[in-house]
């Protein structure tokens, strides 16, 4: 995939190095039913380019963890810096600012627009970027992921491996530094969830993007460098598959 | 937000709307309701005063009139006007008896018109067959000619050609009016027009000194002289003439007064449908908004900026907007021109139907503020839409108050739609009235619901399932409730306060007076034939009372020495000096008389003139005890010292005189007694026939027939009056459908649980049944708390009337909101009722 034009200039990073580093974070979220601490003091540190399955059973703060990194979620304590910036205490709109710059999402629900078309929901993060050829880009994003034939399709005239397909597209558009997936194959049959991952490593091989993936599948887990394994809100386990690959070298 | 982002954020809106109008039907039909309403009200305000406005000079004869009670111009003024103008014209009207000349037992009260030569001065009297005036009513082989209403031929039972007996004359039936340009239907009419010549009028014998008489001069201008400057000069030159003068600006002041008021009675529904219909813009947005969860997350994870987020969502609602406002004007432009076209020709003025923008243009004014002030708070809340529901599968809905910044701005349209409510409005006390009540109506609803809701939850669980099931959903999170309770209240307030108000009038004048009225009324008795009246009518079996009284007719013309029309004088005074009043005069104070300023004179008293004054016309023209008035009593001005003031209740009859003079000065002046008879209603025919037989020059008012007139009229207002509020209730029940709408998808959820867990289509029927009635119920018992305590005020502080509670209207209304709530309710939820459980739950 070639880009016609240069993205926008990002904010030079405060904390260049590693792709992500969470220094003892904690998590504590008000409910009716009084506080609950999701995360424990967390310390990781992903390094660019680098793959990470997150693993764990339900309730152990894997999603928590991946929103406090997408920027969706502010920390009770510690620091977060993620795509290089310290985004621990920036307001709401600075937050959609970093995502826009820097972070793609994949959802499990694959949280595409109704009301747009498949061209415009990969074109819509290009917009908020302010790019004029968002169209143009997100059609050869598309085109990338085998949906050349279906930019004007609505969502409900595609199936779900489409429908993920156009996610998949929409997560890489704006070219971003990190893509956070959470359980990417978890509403897909396995052959069409297979095809996914496939398309899924292949963009993060092109791109040389740090990929941070909540999944419950160990051999889909296993294909990254490595595995963070999550209990109670805590690391319970940090194995490396394979050697981690540095700064993005890949690329 | 730069250029660039707006033109973003359009895009978006744009994409939004291709979602359909689904949910938003309940939005376009509040909003365009609310618009057709104002639309129409200003439209047929317009369209009434246009034509009154356009006709101003034929309605009043002339440039100007000169209105003279009960004596001719004398002269001096007749020569001086007549060289002053281009031409004039004048006619005489009274009220009299006219009879068949050969049949005995028919007779009826008739409103004479007397016209000369000249006659109509503008305009053209049409008439059947089509004839000129003075052809038609000339004396014709010793026979002078009369036309008249067509329903006077059919009280009498007479025909063209047939001759009919008016005082002492016989006047020949020749033709019937279809169309009199100067008439305006006054809401009260007495008997049909009958017209007749100025120059019959000596042979009727009917002009007697003191009748109650009214000659009536107009005139046309010479070109380029304007009317003010012309009374101007007029009353200069005969300060003391007496007449009330009026230009064409002035015309028809009583149908102008009619209509402001009615349109006013128009003007609050207008304005209760578009502030319900506010409720459901309100209503609308945030259901919308809470479907938009998603989407809304969505663009924030992928980095869309607040700012752009609640603009794409404010430029979807001002779209719609837009088409809900054009709608309503296009309803409210057109409904008024197919309504007069239906019910035109029986209105008593001209209408000069058209398209009028400046009621539209306040309609589209109102209504989008109204759209927006009522849509910003939750779409304000859109901010506060989590982007992490799209990790937890959970929908959360904007919730908690918007940022200060939304808050403000809508505080700040608020303000605005308020502040130009009330200059919008014609009568702007009215206006405020109207802001201040509905800010207390809509806060009183609010917390109702909410101790509704509290109460529904404190309650002690009931036995029966499908009670405590129906109770539960009245305070469940999320729960209709307060919507229903706001909108649907505020509409059935409306209602109720209507209702009260109209049954009030009704029974003042329709149903308490009666028993206590006297069944004739007798007018122009002259003074000689007072004594032979009383033997008459005593005579007449089944007379339970007789009361006479002398009576004059005169003006104000001088308050305290400074003439009325440079005087300050309250609005609710006025209507004294607008006219000719009757006067008497009294020895001695009239019986339950209060005087609560000054002391009545001696019953011998005799010397300079006094008065005794009603209280209230006396701090409407800031006089009391020792101030002077001076009256213009056939020509002649009269200065009388005000000796005592009496609170008079205006609504105990026979008589009540705002002014009563001491003796020693009427009973000289040429005057006529006014006579009341109280009789049952057998007696009424003999009574009439044996006065009127004796005295042709005495007219006799039927007061049960009056009274029926009026009853009548006031009627048919009221229907229209509650026509009109009652699209107040339509728009309730449309807030009551989107709210109920709203929650469908929980409502199939729970049908199909039920069914899951075993329960009949009929106990769930019952359930929904005892949901939305007993949520009917408590609508309907705070709207009676609120409507009443309005009608209340209205009533007593407003009308100064004694308040009578009619259960009948809050039972009925309160019957609407039930049936309507439960009818709303249920085909809203029926096809849920129909839900298969299995599809619904595979596709969950």
């Amino acid at each position: 995939m070639t880009s016609q034009h240069p993205l926008p200039i990002r904010t030079p990073p405060d904390r260049p190095g590693s792709a992500i580093a969470l220094e003892d974070i904690h998590l504590t979220l008000d409910s009716t039913a009084g506080a609950v601490h999701i995360l424990k003091g967390i310390k990781l540190v992903v390094e660019r380019g680098e793959t990470v399955g997150l693993v764990g059973p339900s309730g152990s703060g894997k999603t928590s963890l991946l929103m406090v990194i997408a920027g969706l979620e502010q920390v009770t304590a510690g620091t977060v810096h993620a795509a290089g910036h310290n985004i621990t205490r920036l307001d709401e709109d600075a937050l959609a600012g970093f995502r826009r710059q820097h972070v793609g999402i994949v959802f499990q629900g694959f949280h595409l627009i109704p009301t747009m078309t498949a061209l415009e929901n990969v074109a819509l993060p290009l917009e908020f970027a302010g790019l004029d050829d968002a169209h143009q880009r997100a059609r050869s994003h598309l085109e990338a992921v085998g949906l050349g034939d279906r930019l004007l399709h609505y969502p409900s005239q595609l199936s779900g491996g489409e429908q993920q397909r156009v996610a998949l597209a929409r997560a890489f558009a704006p070219e971003p530094t990190l893509l956070l997936a959470d359980e990417p194959t978890g509403n897909l049959d396995r052959a069409t969830g297979d095809a996914v991952i496939g398309l899924l490593f292949d963009l993060h091989k092109r791109r040389g993007t740090t990929l941070v993936l909540i999944t419950h599948d160990m051999t889909l887990a296993e294909q990254c460098d490595r595995i963070v394994g999550l209990r109670d809100g805590s690391i319970a386990t940090d194995t490396a598959v394979r050697p981690a690959v540095a700064n993005g070298a890949q690329l | 937000m730069k250029a660039g982002e707006v033109m973003l954020a359009f895009r978006l809106a744009r994409r939004e709307l291709r979602g359909g109008l689904r949910g938003f039907r309940i939005f376009l039909a509040s909003l365009a309701l609310g618009v057709a309403a104002i639309a129409a009200v200003g439209t047929v305000n317009h369209a009434v005063m246009g034509g009154l406005a356009a006709d101003a000079r034929v309605l009043l004869g002339g440039d100007v009139e000169l209105r003279l009670a009960q004596r001719h111009l004398s002269e001096a003024e007749a020569r001086y006007i007549s060289d002053a103008t281009a031409a004039m014209s004048t006619v005489t009207e009274f009220r009299a008896m006219a009879r068949p000349v050969d049949n005995t037992e028919r007779r009826t009260v008739v409103e004479i018109k007397a016209v000369d030569a000249t006659y109509p001065l503008v305009g053209s009297l049409d008439l059947r067959p089509p004839s000129a005036a003075d052809e038609i009513l000339s004396q014709r082989n010793g026979q002078w000619g009369i036309v008249v209403e067509p329903q006077l031929l059919n009280k009498l039972g007479v025909d063209i050609d047939d001759a009919i007996r008016i005082g002492d004359a016989s006047f020949l039936i020749r033709g019937t009016i279809v169309r009199e340009p100067d008439r305006v239907a006054s809401v009260v009419s007495f008997g049909p027009r009958a017209m007749v010549s100025a120059a019959a009028l000596p042979s009727t014998g009917l002009l007697q000194p003191g009748s109650i008489v009214r000659h009536n001069t107009r005139v046309v201008l010479d070109q380029g002289t304007s009317a003010e400057d012309w009374i101007a000069t007029a009353n200069e030159r005969f300060p003391s003439a007496g007449w009330q003068v009026r230009d064409a600006a002035g015309a028809a002041p009583g149908v102008r007064r009619f209509v402001d008021r009615f349109s006013m009675f128009l003007t609050f529904a207008g304005l209760a449908a578009l502030l319900i219909g506010g409720l459901g813009v309100a209503n609308a947005v945030h259901h919308h908004l809470d479907g938009k969860v998603t989407t809304i997350a969505t663009m924030k994870c992928l980095g869309a900026p607040g700012p752009m987020v609640f603009a794409t969502y404010l430029i979807e609602i001002l779209i719609l907007a837009v088409s809900g406002i054009g709608l309503g004007l296009a309803l409210g432009a057109t409904f008024p021109i197919l309504a007069l076209q239906l019910v035109g020709d029986i209105l008593p003025v001209p209408i000069e139907m058209g398209i009028y923008p400046a009621p539209l243009a306040k309609a589209t004014t109102l209504g989008f503020l109204t759209a927006i002030t009522f849509a910003l708070w939750p779409l304000g809340r859109v901010r506060n839409v989590p982007a992490g529901n799209l990790f937890r599968q959970a929908a959360l809905g904007p919730a908690g108050r918007p940022n200060i910044r939304y808050v403000t701005a809508a505080g700040f349209c608020a303000v605005l739609l308020a502040v130009l409510t009330i200059l919008t409005t014609h009568d702007r006390l009215f206006g405020a009235c109207f802001v201040g009540g509905a800010i207390l109506t809509l806060l009183i609803l609010r917390a109702g619901a909410s101790l509704a809701t509290r109460v529904a939850k404190r309650l002690p669980r009931p036995r029966n399932a499908v009670v405590r099931l129906a109770l539960m959903n009245l305070h469940r999170a999320g729960a209709p409730t307060p919507q229903v309770m706001m909108s649907l209240g505020t509409g059935l307030t409306v209602l109720i306060a209507i209702g009260l108000v109209d049954s009030n009038l009704r029974l003042q004048i329709g149903e308490r007076l009666p028993d206590v009225v006297p069944a004739v009324f007798f007018i122009d008795i002259q003074d000689e034939q007072a004594p032979t009246f009383d033997a008459i009518v005593s005579d007449v079996s089944g007379v339970t009372g007789i009361e006479r009284v002398p009576s004059v007719r005169g003006s104000i013309q001088r308050i305290a020495g400074v003439p009325v029309a440079r005087a300050v004088i309250a609005p609710e005074a006025q209507w004294a000096v607008n006219g000719d009043r009757a006067l008497t005069y009294a020895a001695s104070p009239p019986e339950d008389a209060k005087i609560v300023a000054g002391a009545w004179w001696p019953p011998d008293y005799a010397g300079p003139p006094l008065v005794s004054l009603d209280a209230s016309l006396a701090e409407g023209f800031g006089v009391t005890v020792g101030d002077t008035l001076t009256l213009n009593i056939l020509g002649r001005e009269i200065e009388a010292t005000i000796a005592s003031l009496r609170d008079i209740d205006w609504r105990a009859i026979p008589f009540n005189f705002a002014l009563i003079l001491a003796p020693g000065l009427l009973e000289r002046a040429p005057h006529t007694h006014i006579a009341a008879v109280y009789a049952p209603a057998q007696s009424e025919d003999l009574i009439e026939r044996r006065v009127t037989d004796r005295f042709a020059n005495v007219t006799a008012i039927r007061t049960r027939e009056a009274l029926e007139a009026v009853n009548n009229i006031i009627g048919r207002i009221g229907w229209g009056v509650r026509a009109a509020a009652s699209v107040t209730i339509v728009a309730g029940a449309l807030v009551l459908a989107g709210a109920i709408a709203a929650e469908r998808h929980r409502r199939t959820y729970e049908t199909v649980v039920f069914k899951v867990l075993g329960a009949s289509r009929r106990r769930i029927t019952h359930l929904y049944a005892v949901e939305y009635g007993l949520l009917g119920l408590t609508t309907a018992l705070a709207a009676t708390a609120i409507g009443t305590t309005i009608g209340w005020a209205v009533t007593v502080l407003i009308m100064d009337f004694e308040w009578h509670f009619d259960p009948t209207v809050v039972a009925t209304t309160t019957l609407v909101c039930v049936t309507l709530t439960l009818a709303v309710g249920f085909v809203g939820t029926w096809r849920h009722l129909g839900q298969k459980a299995a599809p619904f739950l595979r596709n969950e």
